[in-house]
């Protein structure tokens, strides 16, 4: 035994100096405002707890980080790695040959049958896994200040726009903007496209936005939806253009304002704020959906062509997967975890709410996940474009919304 | 006075007056302008051409070689925001120019009839032009915010009517643009109009004087013209600005409300980076030169003809 | 031979406070107050405290002169998760500005100087096509120098963002150059031709020390363009050398529920302090250089 211990130490030492190794990831993310930072603190953390070291590369407002990121990736010098909406914006990369994939990570951190089958398919190209997702989000939500709605005497969240424009016309008698509006094209497209699920329905949706089904635009209830969509301009106030939507969100916050509609990642912002769901604020979906337009985050990884970062992006891949930092970084952020295996207690009832959905695969698939960053781009053009102009017809919008397929 | 440049010969000619006689060609004057030449040639023209090319493929987020035709050009045309970039760079560019112009010759003109404290004046209405467009932008933003700027404080104080909120309105958004633009900018046409004033003969404002015609018809009819050149430099300096536009509408509205302050430049950056449309970015950028050569070398020419008139007549 | 740039008009001095001249004064009052309004907002402002500034009285003076705006604004304001303030992107700009002005100035002068008194064969050509190239916006180049500076190894270096200011500062410097140069009686030049001084004898020795008010103008204001620019630096720079404008508007579009305005405007005015500060200094230098270098040719 003793004579197996002088080669065992000697090979353990050689070992742990192999091991001191540059496990440098340089990670690029726009997830900036307050909860997301401390959403993203939590996998920094953990990355660094295990031996690796985070450097940030931040750029606030994602159009900005997508041009300097699509610079350097360009330039043959990216990031270690990059958040991105799990879709063609990354498959197109994949298919430049210009991405890591993670499939032996990702296969060795999450079982079989754990990640909803829609979000499998979304990081999955050519069979091999190349992203690590965070969480999904859902677009088509509707965030109420409880003060508010008590208020202006609204007992229930409304479930349908009938109620919801009378719930709205109460809490304008109060004397207090309705809806805390951000006027941004990108966050009027979420909204809008929340509007059309409630007309269209699931599979109507599925077919437009995923099978590109163009018939879809010119029935009735797409019309309807644009109507209801214009219909929200008399609720909003004098400052919602250009507002940056955590000013919106903290509108809602302050009791200042009665809802914001808009995707859950806006959650964040109530939790860092101090807000209790159910006490404070509540949620609900968007009137007349069933089902999350979900939209899944997921890390990247750039061809580096160096050895040491490409351990770094599985250390990272590893990082994001574990149970304990996605079940953390999504009561955080205000995602649903990709994985169904982990303990969901700590979420708070509007997080709880959409864990359930998505475990009964009420789920339908957000443009940015099916449709190219053009076409998405053409999209929100148009939306803000009509929002912020009260002259515009439903048919021209209808006519340039069609238009925006054409996009590739 | 003569211009000199006219009456220069080249510089074989005392090359040859030298003392071996020898006629030498100036290499190392040659040698000094092979970086700008460098520069010209590769980035400028390099660049040009690449930009051109790459409008006539089908490239999307890495350039392909596919040959397309002039598909991306009917793409860009039939693409509304396209137009509506253009539609806001024109109104932008009429009112930033005009503006600039008047307000710029108005103070220089009055800072040139012998005020005291002339330096004073010069330096608090020129500071604006060492600013960033950011920080113009950002400025300029928060002031026309209607919740904590001018109109807040305007109603706060009582003045329920007083409005300034063209950043949040869709029909004035781009003259809030020209707005600020104007003030980053008249103080550098003060500085040009006034040194083409102090150029204009003292004997010229007696002879005026003497004759008897009113002030504002002298400077209409007579001085105005004199300051053709400083016009056209200042003219040309700021529709050279206002083509580039990009910094202050990103620090100031982003675009928005809706579409109504996006400009060419800024579509381009956003086709190229945000939306991963070569293609489409590249043709952007196309018309975008095109445009401007169609503005810019007509005036160089212009101006290139008039300084020889002038120089010949004197 | 008349002074060039007069710094006082000639005329006779009108008498006494008639009408007109209180018109006069009095336009310029207004005018001075519309400019420097935003300015007196922004430092005002940057003094007081976030309910001071909710209560929505932009022009009334700060109750007290509170500095910890600034102090946040300068090491611990957050762009993102850096919670570093602008002082990163200060050192950054100090580190881009000074050699590439220097490199700039160096390079339009001495082409300013060889187009001007030398003029080789195909100098037309090559000062129309820089002064023509001064009109390319900037977008057209992003694609390819993006390429071109990664093929050279130097994309998101600091040499990379210096290398591209110089390219893009070649028109506006040797222009000014070229036209200071023109004003230069050539005799001086040809009298140093006949001695026998040869081209970079002549440049050193005659053309630098008499250029020095253009040097010194061609400084400014390519120290102030460099400094101010923001579509360069956020394409070029990469992160480590992020200059103050992007890092400022990092800063001011993160935002942590509550937008902190006295923090953002504190920053503002530190990203444009350097450039206001050498612009007060110089004084009359920059209004003489943008004068003499476009009012000629």
């Amino acid at each position: 035994m003793r004579r197996l211990l002088l080669p065992s130490l000697t090979a353990l030492l050689l070992v742990s100096t192999a091991q001191a190794q540059d496990l440098t990831a340089e990670v690029a993310h726009s997830w900036t405002s307050g909860g997301e930072a401390a959403a993203v603190k939590v996998i920094s953390d953990a990355f660094n707890a295990k031996g690796g070291k985070w450097v940030d590369w931040s750029v606030a407002g994602f159009e900005n980080a997508n041009a300097a990121y699509v610079s350097r990736l360009l330039a043959g010098d990216p990031p270690t790695a990059k958040t991105a909406v799990a879709g063609p914006e990354v498959t197109e990369l994949v298919a430049q040959g210009l991405m890591n994939d993670i499939d032996a990570a990702f296969h060795q951190a999450v079982p079989d049958g754990v990640v909803p089958q829609v979000v499998l398919n979304a990081i999955t190209v050519d069979g091999k896994v190349y992203m690590a997702p965070t969480g999904i989000h859902a677009g088509n939500w509707m965030f109420y200040s409880k003060p508010v709605f008590e208020k202006a005497g609204i007992t229930a969240a409304p479930k349908t726009w009938d109620e919801f424009f009378a719930a709205m016309d109460k809490i304008k008698a109060a004397g207090i903007t309705p809806i805390a509006w951000g006027g941004q094209s990108w966050q009027e497209g979420i909204v809008f496209h929340g509007v059309v699920l409630s007309t269209i329905g699931n599979a109507a949706y599925a077919k437009l936005y995923t099978d590109k089904d163009l018939a879809v635009i010119d029935t009735p209830e797409f019309a309807q939806a644009v109507k209801t969509f214009a219909r929200l301009r008399d609720y909003v106030d004098a400052g919602a253009p250009g507002r940056n939507w955590n000013d919106a969100t903290a509108m809602v916050i302050k009791d200042e304002a009665g809802v914001q509609l808009l995707s859950d990642f806006i959650k964040g912002e109530f939790t860092t704020a101090g807000e209790v769901a159910g006490t404070d604020y509540g949620c609900a979906l968007t009137p007349g959906t069933d089902s999350l337009i979900s939209l899944a985050d997921a890390f990247t990884f750039p061809k580096t062509g160096n050895a040491d970062k490409d351990k770094a992006q599985v250390l990272l891949a590893e990082t994001v997967l574990d149970p304990t930092v996605q079940a953390q970084f999504s009561v955080l952020k205000g995602s649903v975890p990709i994985r169904t295996d982990i303990d969901t207690s700590g979420f708070d009832s509007c997080a709880q709410e959409a864990i359930g959905l998505v475990k009964q695969d009420k789920i339908v698939l957000d443009a940015a996940m099916t449709l190219s960053p053009a076409i998405n781009g053409a999209f929100k053009d148009a939306i803000g474009a009509f929002f912020a102009d009260p002259s515009m017809s439903v048919e021209a919008f209808i006519g340039q919304y069609k238009a925006a397929f054409a996009n590739g | 006075m003569a211009d000199p440049s006219a009456a220069r010969s080249p510089a074989s000619g005392p090359a040859r007056s030298g003392a071996t006689g020898r006629l030498r060609l100036p290499v190392a004057a040659l040698a000094a302008l092979a970086p700008a030449w460098l520069i010209i040639l590769v980035v400028y023209l390099g660049t040009t051409v690449w930009t051109v090319q790459l409008s006539l493929t089908n490239s999307r987020m890495l350039p392909s070689n596919e040959f397309a035709g002039l598909a991306q050009y009917q793409r860009l045309f039939g693409t509304a925001r396209w137009s509506i970039s253009i539609h806001n760079l024109v109104t932008f560019g009429i009112v930033y120019v005009l503006g600039a112009l008047v307000v710029g010759s108005l103070l220089a003109i009055a800072v040139d009839r012998r005020v005291r404290f002339e330096s004073m004046w010069r330096t608090v209405f020129l500071y604006p032009y060492a600013l960033s467009f950011i920080v113009t932008g950002l400025m300029w933003q928060w002031l026309m915010n209607p919740e904590i700027g001018i109109q807040a404080t305007m109603r706060a104080a009582g003045l329920g009517w007083f409005t300034f909120d063209w950043t949040t309105r869709p029909d004035m958004a781009i003259y809030a643009v020209s707005l600020a633009g104007i003030w980053q900018s008249a103080g550098l046409v003060m500085v040009l109009m006034l040194a083409g004033l102090r150029g204009i003969d003292a004997d010229l404002w007696r002879a005026t004087r003497i004759e008897g015609i009113p002030m504002w018809r002298t400077y209409l009819t007579i001085v105005l013209p004199q300051l053709g050149p400083s016009l056209a430099t200042a003219f040309m300096l700021l529709t050279m600005g206002a083509v580039r536009t990009f910094d202050l509408v990103v620090a100031l509205t982003n675009g928005g409300p809706g579409q109504s302050t996006e400009v060419p430049a800024k579509f381009i950056m956003d086709s190229l980076f945000a939306r991963q449309d070569l293609g489409l970015a590249t043709a952007g950028a196309t018309v975008m030169l095109v445009t401007v050569m169609a503005i810019a070398v007509p005036i160089l020419y212009a101006r290139d003809i008039w300084a020889r008139r002038r120089s010949g007549r004197l | 031979m008349q002074d060039p740039f007069p710094s006082h008009a000639r005329g006779p001095r009108p008498q006494g406070l008639t009408l007109p001249r209180i018109g006069l004064y009095g336009l310029l009052v207004v005018a001075a107050l519309f400019f420097l309004l935003p300015a007196y907002v922004m430092i005002v402002t940057s003094f007081k405290s976030m309910d001071e500034i909710r209560a929505a009285q932009i022009f009334a003076l700060p109750h007290m002169l509170d500095w910890s705006a600034w102090s946040k604004a300068w090491s611990s304001a957050c762009a993102g998760v850096n919670c570093t303030g602008v002082s990163v992107g200060f050192f950054n700009s100090v580190k881009i500005t000074i050699p590439a002005t220097i490199l700039s100035v160096l390079l339009g002068a001495v082409t300013g100087y060889a187009l001007s008194f030398w003029r080789p064969p195909g100098s037309k050509l090559l000062f129309a096509a820089i002064t023509i190239g001064g009109f390319i916006p900037l977008q057209i180049f992003l694609f390819p120098v993006v390429r071109g500076t990664a093929a050279l190894g130097l994309y998101n270096s600091l040499a990379g963002i210096v290398l591209v200011h110089v390219i893009f500062g070649l028109p506006l410097t040797t222009l000014l150059f070229r036209n200071y140069y023109a004003s230069i009686p050539v005799e001086l030049f040809k009298a140093a031709r006949v001695d026998g001084a040869g081209f970079w004898r002549i440049f050193v020795s005659l053309m630098l020390p008499l250029s020095l008010p253009m040097l010194i103008v061609a400084g400014l204001m390519q120290m102030t363009g460099i400094w101010n620019d923001f579509l360069l630096g956020l394409v070029f720079a990469g992160r480590d050398n992020l200059p103050m404008t992007v890092q400022l508007n990092n800063i001011v579009t993160t935002t942590t529920g509550q937008r902190e305005y006295n923090v953002h405007m504190a920053a503002t005015v530190l990203t444009a302090i350097v450039p206001l500060v050498a612009y007060f200094v110089s004084g009359r230098w920059f209004v003489r250089g943008i004068t003499a270098g476009s009012v000629k040719g």
